[in-house]
């Protein structure tokens, strides 16, 4: 696939996102997630935690930052890039209703930009300011996102999948079990984050789904 | 770069549209905007901040985005304030270059000497009197601490919360270098004339 043609190396198919549930004074679980990332195995990494304020962030975003991970790793955070700055990040994540990849590049040309998308039209507005991947969902049912009405569905995936030109990560609901279906779809790779929740089943799912990922 | 005193900031209020408000507040003269809107997502603020940013050029008035220094630096705002849960004024100097401006809002001596130490280039010092633009965790601190602050530190200080046509002329000779208002002047019918009548306020005390 002809995608991230700024960058030197190709992104990972595995995407991990924050569980939103830091706490202001400790940041324990992503750490806990980063620090148990096997060797092998390249991930996507979005800190995503809106309860926290500016200076909460910046504190988790530096502390993540100094964990050593996997290499060919990426480490963004959800839409600040003044944050990404600050602590040195690889990239920023921005929501449909962020600014746009081509309002920030010019702060940061060496970053990865990746958008959320829900609809085709998200996805042309993505791909014309100059997103290097983006993320779509929810495909599944999942708690998280109940209250925004129905999943999307693998239908949907594909139809996105097949009109962009960019990586697609599948979100929401993903289990070991149903990431065939998604991948089968033309997705690029797997999101998670309630399922990346429990640490003591971490490894596993990741190396379940790695298996399912890998090219 | 700070505006000369004694001048009035006004700051966006969350009920109206921040573009419309600045509008007519640098119509009656104010000389420096925060866009300040906590629950507006990203692409919003950037929006508006880019149109508020035309209107300052236009009047030659300071453009500042509170908190947000994301969306300052994409719209080439002229600057931010930094509140004390944002990010640190020193780290916010290394991201916004010499240039820009970076206020920062303290409600102590303390931090406002650590904001002068961080590389802010103005305090937002508050709030004094009682407001009903914000809740407060604290009881008012007053002019005399205003004074105190002023006699203390070099940097320029806006008074904020609850500074009003009568009391704006007392914030300025405690040493206060300008004033900063939201719903004094953003919830009367007329903003343009409220900002005006802010800004003879302030002058009839220097003159």
């Amino acid at each position: 696939m002809d995608h991230n043609k700024l960058k030197e190396t190709p992104l990972p198919h595995l995407y991990l996102i924050s569980s939103g549930q830091e706490n202001p004074d400790g940041g324990t679980l992503l750490l806990e997630q980063l620090n148990l990332l096997p060797r092998t195995l390249s991930c996507m990494v979005q800190i995503r935690e809106k309860q926290l304020n500016a200076k909460q962030l910046l504190t988790l975003a530096l502390k993540a930052r100094a964990c050593a991970l996997p290499y060919g790793s990426m480490l963004l955070v959800n839409e600040r890039i003044d944050i990404a700055l600050a602590a040195r990040l690889d990239g920023v994540h921005l929501p449909e209703n962020g600014c746009y990849p081509d309002n920030l590049r010019p702060l940061a040309p060496k970053m990865i930009f990746g958008c959320s998308v829900h609809s085709p039209e998200s996805l042309h507005l993505a791909e014309k300011s100059g997103a290097d991947y983006l993320l779509f969902g929810p495909v599944f049912d999942t708690p998280s996102k109940r209250k925004y009405g129905a999943p999307q569905g693998l239908e949907k995936l594909g139809q996105i999948c097949r009109i962009s030109t960019l990586p697609v990560f599948a979100l929401g609901g993903i289990t070991p079990e149903n990431g065939e279906f998604c991948m089968a779809e033309g997705a690029y790779g797997i999101a998670g984050l309630s399922i990346f929740k429990d640490t003591s089943r971490f490894v596993d799912t990741l190396e379940q789904f790695y298996r399912i990922v890998s090219p | 770069m700070i505006p000369s005193s004694p001048f009035l900031c006004v700051i966006t209020d969350e009920a109206l549209c921040p573009v419309t408000v600045a509008e007519l507040v640098l119509k009656g003269g104010a000389v420096m905007i925060q866009l300040r809107h906590k629950s507006a997502s990203g692409s919003q603020l950037f929006s508006w901040a880019v149109e508020i940013r035309k209107l300052c050029q236009k009047y030659r008035a300071l453009f500042i985005i509170n908190d947000r220094v994301d969306i300052a630096m994409a719209s080439e705002a002229d600057g931010v304030h930094l509140g004390q849960q944002d990010i640190p004024a020193n780290v916010a100097r290394k991201l916004l270059g010499k240039e820009r401006i970076i206020g920062v809002s303290a409600s102590s001596l303390k931090e406002a000497l650590q904001a002068e130490k961080d590389g802010a280039n103005y305090i937002g010092f508050g709030h004094i009197y009682p407001t009903v633009s914000k809740k407060k965790e604290f009881p008012p601190l007053g002019t005399e601490a205003l004074q105190n602050a002023a006699n203390s530190i070099s940097l320029p200080i806006i008074a904020i919360g609850g500074v009003t046509l009568e009391n704006a002329v007392t914030l300025i000779s405690c040493g206060a270098t300008g004033v900063a208002v939201i719903s004094a002047v953003s919830r009367t019918d007329d903003p343009s004339w409220a900002a005006s009548e802010f800004v003879a306020a302030l002058k009839w005390n220097n003159s």
